[in-house]
This record gives structure tokens, sequence and C-alpha cells, in this order.
């Protein structure tokens, strides 16, 4: 029988085989004593990046959801909503409704079936229900990776209470005794410096919280409604549509806003109290912003 | 049991040794020691041979034969693939037995569950890996199984029915890896199964199809009781069917003897169970030693690949609401989904496979030809060629390289930082992001080298699509990172461009990235970087 040129690879010698399988053997209990040594932190650290992955889903989550209203930044908005990244919400908040959960349950349990009531609320839209179990778009994975994203604030909250690091809450009207009196909790009106110059529109906009219920880039037409507060994005062609001129109008709207209410929304949602928290200067700078057909953000 | 009298006959300790000789007998299922001693020294059985014994007494032993062709047991001969392939379903039983204590198929735990798996299973991520790895071998090593026995003409006469059972647990090692893909409920899992079952739908006529993609996905969607369903299929149906079909084909190989290589035998004749006395190699214990050492060889080789150079992917949950983009089928079905780009879901993932597969099961009894010789069936072998060429490039045509090219802005962020799995900006991870404003313009340069690698191959890729596309024109980036919370940066492409009507343009694409997430690809050197706070304590 030829032999091919390959045949010294052959293993003939059963002496020779068996000691290859047990080298092998060695070799496995190695790896396995290698495993064994890492596989404590192993573990740790799929732990932690998993809790890690959590919170980048939520993160994107909250800057598609959550952010209009809770701000970029978490600090909320004054007359929309509360502030999360806030040394009170980490510290106070749950003694002062008298949750006896966890901090986690609370935000988890908030952002799954929203804050439905309207009674005697200062901010200007209602928390939706988020979870799909009540109606609402998140799945229980989603509610939980919001709750992560929120949660991860403390370290930060928990720096606050400093002159140039303020604490942004906002005490509740339905409670104010209760989030007043507590040491730290004060309050983001009274320690936000005052601005020394007029602002411009576009910080405006966001700081007053507009841009928590009025769309700046939809048009407002009656197929595609702003769901809390008319869209904006066509405000320099409708505006003058209503028995005045536009820019009276729309500074009527800022000043006064139940004077005029577009027909389907709700009075007494906006504010009413911009004309304090912004002087005249400001105002009609913001009117010339919002109604100019290429303003810029 | 007149252990009285025996000891006087003989002494006290043979007495004992012969008893511990009987036992060892037993064990060895008929061999006594002085025999396995013998044959580990490599002298010759005495006659009768005492080593055949263990054929009749042991059932596992019975299906082996005594003895081969000394011409047969050469690894180049068949490689050991169709032993190795029955090894390796033995490892996914046992891996894929342990994971099941750990899991449950429900759209609500099965996620949770592949995180607790990782994190809080000790040897669970390695159990998981093996399990994977030893998948796609098996449809690797069934499919070479099938090219070694395609080349040396082994399906002809009298192995054809042998061959046809082959096709049959190929297609059924197929089906089972990919039933296997939808159980951890990720994206990857949940889409690549969603355009697996819609195949299905395609089967003409409309209501055959639609009845069969309502039964396997057990709803018009994938949701709970699609999983539950490819979860039985994965553990319990299709491997009782795989190995019942095992038995059948095994028959058929022991019945008739692996066949000789085609120079040891006439044209049109089969000797394979004519084995001449001095030819013969007897299982035990040559063979057996052989096939132990390859199979615990080989299992190393996985443990070592597993431990090293191997993790299961799992990407972020199951969304039925968006298609991550560049959705690609497992490797073993790059082919179809190649057919599938350039014809009609019938034609290509239907028709096609169907009348190949058929071809594929009747190739013994379409090839007439008697001769096992190459040279003798250069049209087999060419035409073999031929088709092992046109898969690779249809493999080729099926992944995202081949005409799914999203728009230019798209693919660049898509290249560095993908939807789905880690790319290079994860991989280096969040302590090389420094915060800060990168515009590709300026050319920036960092202290860090792994992001100027990042930077560099920012400003490349869209250098490379500017130059192939001819609607990306004067395009630029620019890459923010900003702190967004403790632990978290924000990291924001922008892409500008000028479109030919000379209308600028822009794309924006923000992600984010934790400090202790690690992302990881599915081949390559792991990630052990975890080890390195403790050496420093």
């Amino acid at each position: 029988m030829k032999q091919p040129w390959y045949s010294f690879l052959y293993v003939r010698s059963p002496i020779v085989k068996i000691s290859l399988a047990i080298a092998s053997l060695l070799l496995m209990i190695v790896l396995f004593l290698f495993m064994g040594l890492i596989e404590e932190q192993r573990m740790e650290a799929q732990t932690a990046n998993w809790i890690g992955r959590e919170i980048e889903k939520g993160a994107e989550l909250y800057a598609n959801n959550c952010y209009n209203c809770h701000g970029v930044d978490g600090k909320g908005l004054p007359g929309v909503a509360p502030a999360l990244h806030s040394k009170y919400f980490f510290t106070q908040r749950l003694k002062d409704i008298g949750w006896t959960g966890s901090l986690h349950d609370y935000v988890a349990l908030t952002v799954a079936a929203g804050r439905p009531s309207k009674v005697q609320s200062q901010w200007a839209v209602m928390m939706p229900t988020w979870s799909q179990r009540y109606g609402g778009p998140f799945r229980d994975d989603q509610v939980q990776a919001v709750t992560a994203f929120v949660l991860n604030w403390e370290e930060d909250a928990l720096k606050q209470g400093t002159p140039d690091n303020p604490d942004p809450w906002q005490p509740f009207l339905d409670a104010p005794s209760k989030a007043t009196a507590e040491e730290g909790a004060a309050p983001a009106a009274e320690v936000t410096p005052e601005p020394t110059g007029p602002r411009p529109p576009q910080e405006l906009f966001v700081s007053m919280g507009c841009v928590g219920c009025h769309n700046l880039d939809q048009p407002q037409t009656p197929t595609n409604r702003g769901p809390v507060g008319p869209n904006l994005g066509n405000l320099h062609e409708t505006a003058g549509t209503h028995g005045m001129d536009a820019f009276t109008y729309v500074h009527d709207s800022i000043v006064n806003p139940n004077a005029y209410i577009v027909e389907g929304y709700t009075a007494g949602i906006m504010p009413s109290n911009f004309a304090e928290r912004m002087s005249e200067e400001e105002i009609n700078a913001l009117v010339e912003w919002l109604l100019d057909p290429n303003r810029q953000r | 049991m007149a252990v009285q009298p025996e000891i006087e006959k003989k002494s006290i300790l043979q007495t004992v040794l012969d008893a511990a000789d009987d036992v060892f007998t037993r064990l060895t299922a008929g061999i006594p020691a002085a025999e396995v001693r013998r044959m580990i020294r490599g002298e010759p059985p005495g006659r009768p041979n005492p080593r055949l014994k263990p054929h009749s007494e042991a059932f596992l032993l019975h299906i082996k034969p005594t003895y081969y062709h000394e011409s047969v047991t050469r690894f180049t001969h068949t490689f050991r693939l169709g032993l190795l392939s029955t090894y390796l379903f033995f490892v996914e039983t046992i891996t894929g037995l342990i994971l099941m204590i750990w899991y449950a198929p429900t759209p609500e735990r099965a996620y949770a569950d592949m995180i607790r798996l990782l994190s809080n299973v000790p040897f669970g991520q390695f159990m998981r890996d093996m399990h994977r790895l030893g998948a796609e071998l098996m449809v690797a090593i069934v499919t070479l199984h099938m090219v070694r026995t395609y080349l040396t003409g082994s399906y002809k006469a009298p192995r054809q029915f042998t061959w046809f059972t082959g096709v049959i647990l190929l297609v059924i090692t197929l089906f089972l890896s990919f039933s296997g893909y939808l159980l951890p409920w990720d994206q990857l899992a949940f889409w690549a199964v969603t355009i697996g079952t819609s195949m299905a739908e395609a089967v003409p006529p409309a209501i055959v199809g639609e009845t069969v993609n309502l039964l396997a996905r057990g709803a018009p969607d994938i949701g709970a009781n699609g999983l539950l369903r490819f979860y039985l299929l994965h553990v319990l149906f299709l491997p009782l069917l795989l190995f019942l079909f095992f038995f059948v084909h095994y028959y058929k190989v022991v019945h008739f003897g692996i066949s000789l290589p085609s120079s040891e035998e006439e044209v049109g004749q089969d000797t394979a169970n004519k084995v001449p006395a001095d030819r013969r190699v007897y299982f035990l214990p040559d063979v057996m030693i052989d096939e132990a050492s390859f199979l615990i060889g080989f299992t190393a080789l996985m443990v070592l690949a597993t431990t090293f150079f191997f993790s299961a992917p799992l990407e972020s949950i199951a969304n039925p609401q968006s298609t991550p983009l560049h959705t690609v089928a497992p490797w073993y079905f790059y082919w179809l989904q190649g057919l599938l780009k350039i014809a009609d879901k019938t034609i290509a993932g239907v028709i096609i496979p169907g009348v190949l597969l058929v071809l594929l099961a009747a190739i013994p009894y379409l090839d007439r030809n008697p001769s096992r010789r190459a040279r003798d069936r250069r049209v087999a072998i060419i035409s073999g060629i031929v088709a092992g060429i046109v898969m690779i490039i249809l493999s080729w045509m099926g992944t995202p390289y081949y005409a799914v090219q999203a728009a230019p802005a798209v693919e660049v962020v898509q290249e560095l930082m993908p939807e789905e799995g880690a790319g290079l900006v994860r991989e280096i991870g969040y302590k090389h992001l420094p915060l800060g404003v990168y515009d590709t313009r300026e050319h920036p340069v960092t202290d860090d080298p792994e992001f100027n690698e990042v930077l560099h191959e920012f400003a490349a890729a869209i250098a490379r699509y500017e130059e192939k596309d001819p609607t990306f024109n004067n395009a630029y980036g620019i890459l923010k990172i900003t702190q967004e919370q403790p632990n978290l940066k924000r990291i924001t492409w922008e892409i500008y461009w000028v479109s030919p009507e000379g209308v600028e343009d822009r794309f924006i694409r923000t992600f984010f990235l934790h400090k202790d997430s690690l992302y990881w690809e599915q081949y390559g050197l792991k990630n052990f970087s975890f080890l390195r706070p403790a050496t420093e304590e």
C-alpha cells in the first residue's frame, strides 16, 4: 500500500494517543481552574454591565419621551413638571408623601401609572401613564430602564444645595408646608440668581417650560394638532387670523393665556404668571422670535 | 459463596486478586485486567479473541463494529466527521439541559433569564457560549461530513439510503440550530426568526403558506406562542427526530461498512465488509483509543475556544416595533438571504431551496456512474465544486455588504457605533471617550491614542463614502461627547453634507454609553478588562 505524503501526520502509537488525551484533559482542568478563579469577578462585571446597558436604554427613552417636561438635565421646568435631578427628590420626597416603599418603586410606579389626577395640581401637564399595562407605550423592561436612568442621577443630585449648585426642586402647591419645611429643600425660585440682562427667546422658550406643550417644528392643522397646546410650526401664518394683529395675539396669549383659547383646548392649563417671570423686553423678543418664519433655535 | 475452601486452595492474596479481577471483568464487560494491560502495551490478542466479548455483552458497544478495514481508520479518509457530529449532538444535549434549568420560554422572562444566566450563574456564560459554539460547529461539521462523502463517492450503491438519511439529518440539524436562535428573545433572535418564518408564508398556494406560518408563529406575529412553539421544537421534537434518524443512519453505516478508499477495490465492487484478516483493525483497543483521544482533544479545543475566543451574542431585548439596521440570518443561512435579495420570496425562499434539497437527496439515484474514483467522476466533482463556489458567492451576497447599504451618513455611524452589537467606539469604551466636540475638518488629535483611532476612522469613513456616493458631497462630521449623568456619556454623531442639488443636509444620531457596559463581538479575543481592578488592589 502506497503511503501518501502526509502519512507522517498519522498517529499510530496508542501510547502517544493516550498521552495526548491526558494532556488534553490536563489542559481542560487548567482552563476550568482559570475560569473558576475569575468567575466571581466575571459575574460582577456582567451584573454591572447589564445595569449599565439598562441605564443607556433608559437614557434613550428619556431623551425621546421625558425631557420635554422634565428638562434635558432632569431639573424640571417651572410650571410644567418637577425636577428629578434634585437632592430633595432623592432625600426627602418619599418622607413628605409618606411612601413606605423604595424610591425605585416610587419612580417605577409613577412612570408606569402616571399621575392622572388634575385636582389642585400646579403642573400644566398630567404625567401620562407610560406602561403598556395601562395603555401607554412602554414595555415593562422599558419602565425599568427609565427608572434606572432617573435613579442614576443620585450621585450628582446629592451634591446639590450649594449656592452655585442649587437644588432645582419646586415645592408642590398641594403640600407646600411639607415640601418647604424640610432642610435643604430650597425652592428653585429663591436660589435662582436674577438674570442681569434680557435672556434670549430660545432660552426662555425652554426655561419657561413652553417647550413642554408647544411643538416648534410641527404645524398646527386640523389633522395635526398638538396634544396639550397648539403646535407653533406655522404660527406666523395663523396668528393673524384671530381678529387682531399677529403680534398682539401672541403677546396677549403669553401674558393672559385664558383670554383666547383655541377651539379644542382647555382653559387654565397654560400658566398665567409669565408677565411676572419675564420682563416686557423679553416677552416682546419672544413674540418676535415666535413669529419669525425662519426662526433659529 | 464458598470462600473458605477457595482460600484454603489458593492463598488469601490470590483469592482477593481473583475477586478483584472478576469485578474488573464485569465492569469492562468481559475483558480481564491482564488483557487490558496487553492492549495498552500494543500486544496482539489471544485466541479466541477475548476483546470481542464486550461487543456482545455491552449495549453501548453492540452497535459498534468489532473491526474496521485498516484503510478507513486513517484520519484523512473520514476525518472522523460523522463521529464528531454525533458527539456534538451529545455536547448540545448536555449543555442544553443545563441551560434549561435557568430558562423559562415566555417573553416576560426569557431575556431576563439570559441576563441572570450571564451575571448570576457560575459558569453560566461558559455553558451558553459552549452550547452556541457547539451548535455552529455541528452545522459546519455535518456539512463537511456531507462534502467528504460526496467527494469520495461514498453515496453510491449500496449506500444510497444512508446518504438520504444523512440529508434528512442535515436538514434537522439546520432546523435545530435555527429554532434555538429565537430562545434568548433578543433583537438578533427575534428578527432572524421573523424573516425565517416569513419565508414559510411564501409557500404556494397562499392558504398553505399562511397556515404553515401561523402554525410556526402561533399568531400572526411572533410572541408568547411563537416562543413556546420554538422552544418545544428545539428541546423536544427536533432532538427526538434527530435521534430517530441518527440510528437509522448509523445502522446503515455499520450494516454496509465504511466505504473503502476507491483505490482499494475494483470499480463497481463493494468489499467494505470483506476485510482480509491482515488488514483488520479491532475496535478494542485501537479504534476506541483513537476515537476517545480524538474526542477528548476536540473537547479541549472547544473549551479553549470558549474560554478565550468565542462569546455567544446577546443584543437588546426583542422589540417588534423596531427592526435593527442590517438584520442578518445566522451565517449558515447567508446563502438563502443572498438568494432572497435577487429573487422573489416564493422562488428564492421556497422553490429553489426545495428543489435543491430534493436534488441533494436524489444524488445517489441520479448519479449512475459506478466508479468512485476521482478521475472517472470529473463531471460530478467539478459540478460539486461549482455548487460550493456558488454557495460561497450567494453567502457573500447575503451579508450587508451586498445591496442593502443605507444612506451614507447612516452607514458611517453604523460602522463605528452600530445600533446593535459592539463596534469600535463601544469596544474602546467609556474611559477612552474624552468629553469635547471634535470636528473632522479640523483633524483633531487628543492624548488618547485609542480615541484618535476612532476620530481617524470617522473621517476615513466619511471620505470613503464621499468618494463612492455622488449624492454625498463636501461631507464632514462632528462628534460630541458630553457627560449626561454620573458614569453616563452622551455621544452625538452629526454628519453634514451637500446633495447634488446643492442643498445642505444633515444626519444626527445620539447614543449613550455607561462606564460599566461591556460590549463584545461573537468571534475574537474575549475582553478580560474586568480583571484589572483586582490586580491593582
